[in-house]
């Protein structure tokens, strides 16, 4: 006698394996994996003619003058500097050091109270660096002078985080280290090419 | 009639194949990101410290480095978008992807990724370029430095 029910036949699943190989490949060429990191930094507006000239003349005190030659020679303010002073040893770098205390030591740039929260005050200092570096300058160079120009900045933002908030910048939450980041902008100027032909 | 004298090995059982590798995919796809653009040059990128990681949107890549194809000379070339291009293009082509991700430039950034062998004078002239482009917001490319 014949059955009555017709078991259902599998579906053969052997090409599934082929089907997710194909699918894998495919997104291993069209995607990467890389991260893209890098530096920040806020270009200045054009000044159009001289007008603007006025409002972006500092104190003298307040300008650290960096300047780097084509051979790699770091000027900061009127000490020289080697490459090799990019270097770390524990901390920090010697020149980075000396970026640092033109901006935490009292005597040197101006500090002014500035506001981070309502009810919070610091003195912060009012200094800026100048970068100029010649054309002919080395990239690799000019990175790593400004990679110490950060760091310079970001202890700086760390010692006014302890003032402000007791604690490391690194611990602060979202919101204070905005506050931290608006308090102490990284302020380092890329001086135009006309200024460099002086 | 005797059993046979060999016995068979049975066959490996591939069935959780199909599980393996899907699970490789999902992984693949979670991890990575669309390729948006393939580069033309190749560029060595410098090491910095401090540096942090970028946000994929509203960036815009320039690439400053050695041309891959043969033929096009020593010099540092510059590339945006998909095709190399001079200095003085820039401008209209940051405006133009800006109004292909429809965002204002003010919001977007512009990561330069420059050659270690490039010289400030060149980087100058693209920034420059980009002040005129009214984009003021760029970052310099680089690697973690472990050191």
């Amino acid at each position: 006698m014949a059955k009555t029910k017709r078991a259902a036949g599998e579906i053969n699943s052997s090409s599934m394996a082929d089907i997710a190989f194909l699918l894998l490949i495919f997104f291993l060429v069209t995607t990467t994996m890389d991260v893209d990191s890098g530096m920040k930094r806020t270009l200045p507006p054009i000044a159009d003619n001289e007008q603007q000239q006025d409002d972006v003349e500092l104190k003298e005190r307040n300008v650290l003058m960096v300047n780097v030659s084509k051979e790699g020679r770091i000027m900061v303010g009127t000490e020289e500097y080697m490459p090799a002073d990019l270097n770390r040893r524990g901390d920090h770098s010697r020149m980075s050091r000396e970026v640092l205390n033109f901006l935490a030591d009292l005597d040197r740039s101006e500090k002014k109270s500035t506001e981070v929260e309502p009810t919070i005050n610091c003195e912060i200092s009012q200094g800026v660096v100048s970068l100029k570096a010649d054309n002919e300058t080395k990239y690799n160079i000019y990175l790593q002078v400004q990679d110490e120009l950060t760091h310079a900045f970001n202890v700086y933002r760390d010692l006014i985080s302890v003032q402000a908030y007791g604690k490391p910048f690194e611990e602060l939450n979202e919101i204070q280290a905005g506050n931290i980041r608006k308090a102490v902008p990284v302020k380092v100027s890329e001086a135009e090419p006309n200024d460099r032909t002086k | 009639m005797a059993k046979k004298g060999k016995k068979e090995v049975p066959a490996m059982s591939t069935s959780s194949l199909p599980d393996i590798v899907f699970m490789l995919l999902f992984f693949f796809m979670a991890a990575t990101t669309m390729r948006d653009t393939d580069p033309l040059v190749t560029v060595s990128m410098p090491e910095a410290h401090e540096i942090t990681e970028l946000d994929k949107k509203g960036l815009v890549n320039i690439w400053i480095g050695q041309p891959l194809q043969r033929g096009e000379g020593d010099a540092l070339k510059i590339q945006l978008n998909d095709a190399i291009c001079e200095v003085s293009d820039i401008q209209d082509l940051v405006h133009d992807a800006s109004a292909k991700k429809g965002m204002a430039l003010s919001q977007m950034l512009i990561n330069l990724r420059v050659d270690k062998t490039a010289t400030v004078g060149k980087l100058t002239d693209v920034k420059q370029e980009l002040r005129r482009a009214e984009a003021y917001s760029i970052s310099y490319a680089a690697k973690t430095r472990v050191h």
